[in-house]
């Protein structure tokens, strides 16, 4: 570790020559990305940029905050609904009307933050879970949302120039929104609001006898948060190019948390493991019929005891399994395992 | 139509008051909301069925079977998992209940995939009793005599017995209760028997109602939080209450308002009762010193 | 002359007739006192006494049933405890409530809460090092560093403070709180936990923060040495209700401070 010559290196970002360029080639290589890979890479960069969003910002009101929410499919909901009809029915230009479905998500957030000032703990998360499911069954039922049916996403037009309609042009658009919104949330939680954030998890009284006003920082906290998870719902609707409502339901608030869990709560460079790593499990779990030798065993035991039809639900039972694992054997997540790697790698003898 | 839609608004109201109950037990002593007994009974039920369709058991053998299977799944639960959790805060313990009603859900699924089944219960759904201008299944009766009766037990128990009274002790302090002689490891498992006991008896009361599937007991889990926060999660006696006048509300506000959102004002009672008064209806509230 | 004076001046601090019950149970029962500017004040009493429900009632964790906290002639009973704060009324807790999974720089950081003027929009983008928010977080680590350096805490600068031992986490709450820069600064039982020299250290910081800062402290103390050493005025109270105030001469030989500490027998003897 370099010697830190003033203070503004306490929260720099790339504090030296090393990560400079690390940073560099990441940047390059999410350039090169898509004139390289394949349409289905390409898809699931996409997919995993996403979820990188939702799990940056459902950190942020979790592991920093320390608040609980089961409810985020809601905002996600929220986020996705709002931009397409923003831009549907009243001709908003695509990235107003993405904010403006971040903005009217953030604004829920500040809404369900209310009653949280005074929850804690079980209570806050079935607050949350009510909400959430209030959300999903409102939007399922209401002919505004296309009712079951859900709707299409228009059709995608930046600046009122480019036309975007394929997963490639797509990729251009989520990268960069995700990648800033990241660096965002980063510089954030360095700075006195993130402080706040944190001074709330581990003790809200002493913040609030420090000066914090609870009030303002907790709702600030969920209004954020949903901000996130609103605008990757707007990029979620492009990306599939179509919504119903069945799909924000209370297992992809599960999925949501388990992502923040899996790769850490409380930092951000956990919640882009997190986002990344499931994102990967997932879609590879979907196809779990094709994996080499794993896939045939399965196909078995479906044909001798189980259904097989079913086979999928593995995909439940290997999720539900590694949340439990992680939140018992390593309750930091992936960026613990990373920190201890680089721990061990440091007091290696060679 | 009044009368009848109190006497739906009961029966239903019988159900989410069990799965309150088998909530609230492990809550009075873990702290936390089991978001996995839905599918623990879910897998119950099923278990009741399998001996009952595939192995020609009779009625009485199945049921028993399903409640044994219940109780030795919520033991093997909680000793194998929740035991081992090496941060026991809130959050933790919520995601590992969380991640077993996945890995229960996934099972089910796999196993029963995507068929309803019919589940034969002896009392029957159709045969019905008049009370006055409305009707009772006799299934409806039993139900809410099964209630009544289990939480009456439950409130004796915890009061009056050694094994309630150190069930709560390990609630508000385990340190404390251990060096009490109690074996908190056993209240423990023993808590997560019981709850499973509960919700396996809910799950096999309604299934007759509607029909076997993996998804029996998504809506019920959610009603039956939804009671216990109205009645108060730590009162056992206040959350059955809660489940009753769950099932009123919603059955009215489904008969006379709109049938298609009956469901969304479950979720708002959650979220308004937990704004003015959240430690439910019937509890008591507890401050926190510095 | 002093009573002119003080009319003159207006009463730096003083809380009146403060009274909370909680169920049934009078935890502080008409307590009056008050604080000259720049000085010392202790309350001492045996445990129960309701010394640190005083200091809650003061910074605004708890609501008084009756009775008023005045500060620089502004009645501020029953504000919260973030605008107390903002007035420069600044505590630490007998229970140490530090922020466990942060740094002690990062702690002290926080104590400077409202005095940095960064919000969301700054906050998330700051990218260069002449940003807003990049300047005030330098401007205030220059100052928290100062504090560090009073302290002593320059070992414990990057580690995370539940880490830390007892002692040391007691300085970090006092640096904590010296970081709000406060006029009226709230100690409960800083001295907890801490050896002799420690304790001897502690005793020249308070004096310091006192003669250097021009700090007025409000001082709960158990250990007799430390409170009369650099106490100019006590409060002695038992039971929730005032027993005797005074300088601390007058207090060490009160009869009734010693049969609240002793219990009546020893002093039959």
């Amino acid at each position: 570790m370099d010697i830190k010559r003033d203070y503004y290196e306490d929260i720099q970002l790339l504090d030296s020559k090393v990560l400079w360029v690390w940073f560099l080639m990441l940047i390059g290589g999410l350039l090169a990305l898509p004139f390289l890979a394949s349409n289905y890479y390409i898809y699931m960069a996409n997919y995993m940029a996403i979820n990188v969003l939702v799990t940056v910002g459902l950190n942020i009101l979790v592991g920093y905050t320390g608040q609980i929410s089961l409810g985020h499919a809601g905002f996600f909901a929220i986020g996705a609904f709002a931009t397409v009809l923003f831009m549907g029915k009243l001709s908003f230009p695509f990235l107003v009307a993405l904010i403006a479905g971040g903005v009217l998500s953030a604004l829920f957030g500040f809404i369900l933050g209310l009653p949280a000032l005074r929850l804690e703990g079980p209570y806050l998360a079935i607050a949350t879970l009510g909400f959430g499911m209030a959300i999903t069954q409102l939007i399922g039922r209401w002919e505004l949302f296309g009712g079951r049916m859900g709707i299409q996403a228009p059709p995608l037009r930046l600046l009122g120039l480019f036309s975007v309609s394929n997963d490639r042009g797509l990729y251009f658009v989520i990268i960069p929104i995700v990648f800033l919104l990241t660096m965002a949330a980063r510089n954030l939680m360095k700075t006195k609001v993130g402080r706040a954030f944190i001074a709330i998890r581990d003790s809200d009284i002493a913040a609030e006898t420090m000066g914090v006003n609870l009030v303002y920082y907790k709702t600030l906290a969920f209004a954020v948060s949903a901000f996130y998870t609103g605008i990757a719902g707007g990029l979620m609707a492009f990306m599939l190019g179509f919504i119903n409502p069945s799909t924000f339901n209370f297992i992809l608030s599960i999925y949501f948390l388990a992502f923040v869990i899996v790769g850490g709560l409380g930092t951000i460079f956990g919640s882009i493991m997190g986002g990344i790593v499931m994102t990967w499990l997932i879609l590879m779990l979907d196809k779990i019929q094709d994996l080499p030798y794993l896939g045939e065993a399965l196909m078995t035991v479906s044909e001798r005891w189980m259904s097989v039809t079913g086979i999928h639900n593995v995909a439940s039972i290997v999720f539900g399994l590694i949340i439990v694992l992680i939140v018992v054997f390593e309750p930091l997540g992936l960026y613990g395992f990373w920190i201890r790697t680089k721990i061990y790698w440091k007091t290696w003898p060679f | 139509m009044f009368l009848q839609l109190i006497v739906s608004g009961i029966a239903i109201g019988s159900i989410y008051a069990l799965v309150a109950l088998a909530m609230v037990i492990i809550y009075k002593t873990s702290e936390v909301p089991n978001f996995a007994q839905g599918e623990m009974a879910m897998i119950s039920t099923f278990i009741a069925f399998m001996l009952l369709d595939s192995y020609g058991q009779s009625f009485i053998v199945s049921f028993m079977g399903a409640l044994a299977f219940a109780i030795l799944l919520g033991v093997f639960l909680e000793f194998t998992f929740l035991r081992r959790a090496k941060d026991p805060n809130v959050l933790s313990l919520i995601l590992i209940t969380l991640g077993f009603e996945m890995m229960l859900y996934g099972a089910g699924s796999w196993k029963w995939g995507a068929e309803q089944q019919s589940f034969p219960f002896p009392v029957s759904d159709y045969d019905i009793v008049n009370l006055g201008p409305a009707v009772a299944s006799h299934l409806n009766i039993a139900t809410l005599l099964a209630a009544l009766f289990l939480m009456l037990i439950l409130a004796l128990f915890f009061k009056y017995t050694k094994v309630g009274i150190a069930m709560k002790a390990t609630q508000q302090n385990m340190v404390a209760a251990r060096i009490n002689g109690i074996r908190a490891n056993r209240i423990l498992s023993l808590t997560w028997a019981m709850s499973s006991f509960i919700g396996a008896v809910a799950g096999m009361m309604l299934a007759p109602i509607t029909t076997l599937d993996p998804n029996l007991m998504m809506d019920p889990l959610l009603k039956g939080f939804a009671a216990a926060v109205l009645g108060g999660m730590t009162t056992l006696v206040g959350s059955a209450l809660g489940g009753y006048i769950l099932g009123i509300i919603e059955t009215l506000f489904g008969g006379y308002v709109s049938l298609q959102f009956k469901s969304v004002v479950a979720f708002m009672i959650i979220v308004l009762v937990l704004c003015f008064k959240p430690s439910g209806l019937f509890a008591k509230h507890y401050v926190r010193r510095v | 002359m002093d009573a002119v004076e003080k009319q003159v001046e207006g009463d730096f601090f003083n809380v009146d007739s403060l009274t909370i019950s909680f169920g049934g149970l009078r935890a502080v029962d008409n307590v009056s006192f008050t604080v000259n500017r720049g000085s010392i004040f202790s309350i001492i009493g045996p445990n129960g006494a309701g010394k640190t429900t005083i200091f809650n009632c003061i910074n605004g964790l708890y609501t008084p049933n009756s009775g008023r906290v005045i500060y620089k002639g502004e009645d501020i009973t029953g504000l919260k405890p973030h605008k107390i704060a903002r007035k420069g009324i600044a505590r630490t807790f007998q229970n140490i409530e530090l922020f466990s999974r942060m740094t002690t720089m990062e702690n002290l950081m926080l104590g400077r809460h409202i005095h940095i003027n960064t919000g969301v929009l700054s906050g998330a983008t700051f990218f260069r090092r002449n940003s807003r928010a990049a300047k005030e977080e330098v401007k205030h680590r220059d100052r928290v560093e100062r504090i560090i350096d009073l302290l002593d805490l320059q070992f414990a600068r990057n580690q995370f403070v539940g880490g830390l031992p007892y002692g040391t986490q007691k300085l970090i709450e006092l640096g904590r709180a010296l970081a709000l820069e406060p006029e009226l600064l709230l100690l409960d039982e800083p001295s907890a936990g801490m050896n002799t020299e420690e304790k001897q250290d502690l005793i020249f910081w308070i004096k310091d923060i006192q003669d250097e800062l021009g700090i007025t402290i409000l001082l709960i103390e158990h250990d007799m040495r430390v409170v009369m050493d650099i106490s100019d005025r006590i409060l002695a109270i038992n039971f929730g209700k005032p027993i005797t105030e005074g300088a601390p001469e007058a207090i060490q030989n009160d009869p009734e401070v010693l049969k609240a500490y002793l219990g009546e027998e020893e002093i039959a003897q």
